[in-house]
């Protein structure tokens, strides 16, 4: 009779599943970030470098640890292990990312962001897409966002630890 | 149910409770500390892996006897302007840029006002279906200069330019450009065969990254760097006016 309580009864129940399908989300684009990277680490060390933001020897240990770390998050996300937690972490890597391609376009750098590839050089001639870069990491951001206010999820290692399933 | 009967069924209750609460504390703790040795050992496996190709690469090296600046580039020409050019034999616009500034170049440094100083970079390995055509053309072009000929050499690999996202030039028809241009030896064969050069490769492209540079071309004239406007390929006129600004 309430519509309101009902409402309220109808999200409880549909949250964990919004979270599950934002958790595995997550899951895939931090294993999809890292698996295109991991096969050339010496790549992706150029790619960090591209950034100019750091020795070259320091990009070249960050360029080799952000694929392993990446696909680590993914896996951590995908069996629903300390689900706020790694959304949390998720949230500071992305948070990071964005501020680094910001940084790029502020001061005009012509590269790729090496998001979801060993990236970093850019053609003569290519055009950055610094814009669309962006937005799709706050896209990813909102993923993690939900989860760190919702991390109850279905099919999760925290699930059943909680013993809820 | 007495009084006293619903104030034990109370207690009880706010004890499992607590029991419950405490549990999920501590699953919470721990699966926290799970999470971050997970997160600290992938990343340091990440160092190890990285620490060890750099470790076994620096092995292989070995460094072309004729290579200038550092061991990282072959020299042509005798001028008084130094031309560094940062290319990829993979590169389309470095194709470009040898299409549209290659008779250009050759002209300066047989008028003798350049020395050009050809990096051969591998930053394209991506882009040839695993068989790092990128490390294997510039190996190859080290063997050439090694034979005394790497500007034919790198001339005929860039006439026989192969499409990004190919697999690249095989060996053999590596072999066979080099016969074109006069490089019949079996030092040049066995040096693409057993890859002799290609950590060499490696160390150029680490020089080039090193030194800030990001993309193929670069062309730097008398240390600085060339481009046409937003970081677009120098038209030839405008490679020939830095050229000609330089000499003063």
């Amino acid at each position: 009779m309430d519509t309101g309580q009902q409402h309220r009864a109808r999200m409880t129940t549909a949250w964990p599943w919004i979270s599950t399908v934002a958790r595995l989300g997550l899951a895939a684009v931090f294993l999809i970030a890292g698996g295109t990277k991991v096969s050339d680490l010496a790549a992706s060390g150029r790619a960090v470098n591209a950034y100019r933001l750091m020795p070259y020897d320091a990009a070249k240990i960050v360029g080799a640890a952000q694929p392993f770390l990446e696909i680590a998050l993914g896996l951590l996300l995908l069996v629903g292990l300390a689900v706020r937690l790694s959304a949390g972490i998720g949230a500071v890597l992305l948070v990071i990312f964005i501020a680094g391609i910001i940084s790029a376009w502020a001061r005009g750098l012509q590269i790729d962001c090496g998001c979801f590839s060993k990236g970093g050089e850019l053609g003569a001639g290519q055009v950055p897409t610094y814009g669309w870069e962006i937005l799709r990491d706050l896209g990813f951001l909102l993923l993690a966002g939900i989860l760190l206010v919702k991390p109850r999820t279905r099919a999760s290692v925290d699930g059943l630890l909680m013993g809820e399933q | 149910m007495s009084k006293q009967g619903r104030d034990r069924s109370r207690a009880r209750r706010i004890v499992e409770q607590q029991k419950a609460a405490e549990r999920r504390r501590r699953i919470t703790m721990w699966t926290t500390v799970v999470v971050v040795l997970v997160l600290v050992a992938s990343g340091l496996t990440g160092w190890a892996v990285m620490a060890n190709q750099s470790s076994k690469s620096a092995g292989k090296l070995t460094t072309p006897s004729v290579a200038v600046d550092d061991g990282t580039a072959f020299a042509v020409g005798t001028g008084p302007v130094v031309v560094d050019l940062y290319e990829d034999f993979m590169c389309p616009i470095c194709h470009e840029f040898e299409t549209q500034s290659g008779a250009t170049i050759k002209q300066l440094v047989s008028a003798n006002k350049v020395t050009v100083r050809y990096h051969p970079v591998a930053i394209l390995d991506r882009a040839s279906n695993g068989t790092e055509y990128s490390t294997r053309a510039a190996g190859a072009a080290a063997a050439a200069a090694e034979g005394g000929k790497f500007i034919e050499y790198h001339d005929v690999l860039y006439a026989n330019q192969p499409e990004e996202n190919s697999d690249g030039l095989t060996n053999a028809k590596l072999i066979d450009l080099g016969k074109s241009v006069g490089l019949t030896s079996t030092a040049f064969a066995d040096a693409i065969n057993n890859k002799t050069y290609d950590a060499w490769a490696g160390k150029c492209t680490d020089t080039f990254s090193a030194r800030g540079y990001t993309g193929t071309p670069t062309i730097v004239v008398a240390g600085k760097q060339v481009t046409g406007p937003n970081g677009t390929l120098p038209t030839d006129a405008i490679f020939s006016a830095a050229v000609t600004a330089a000499a003063g």
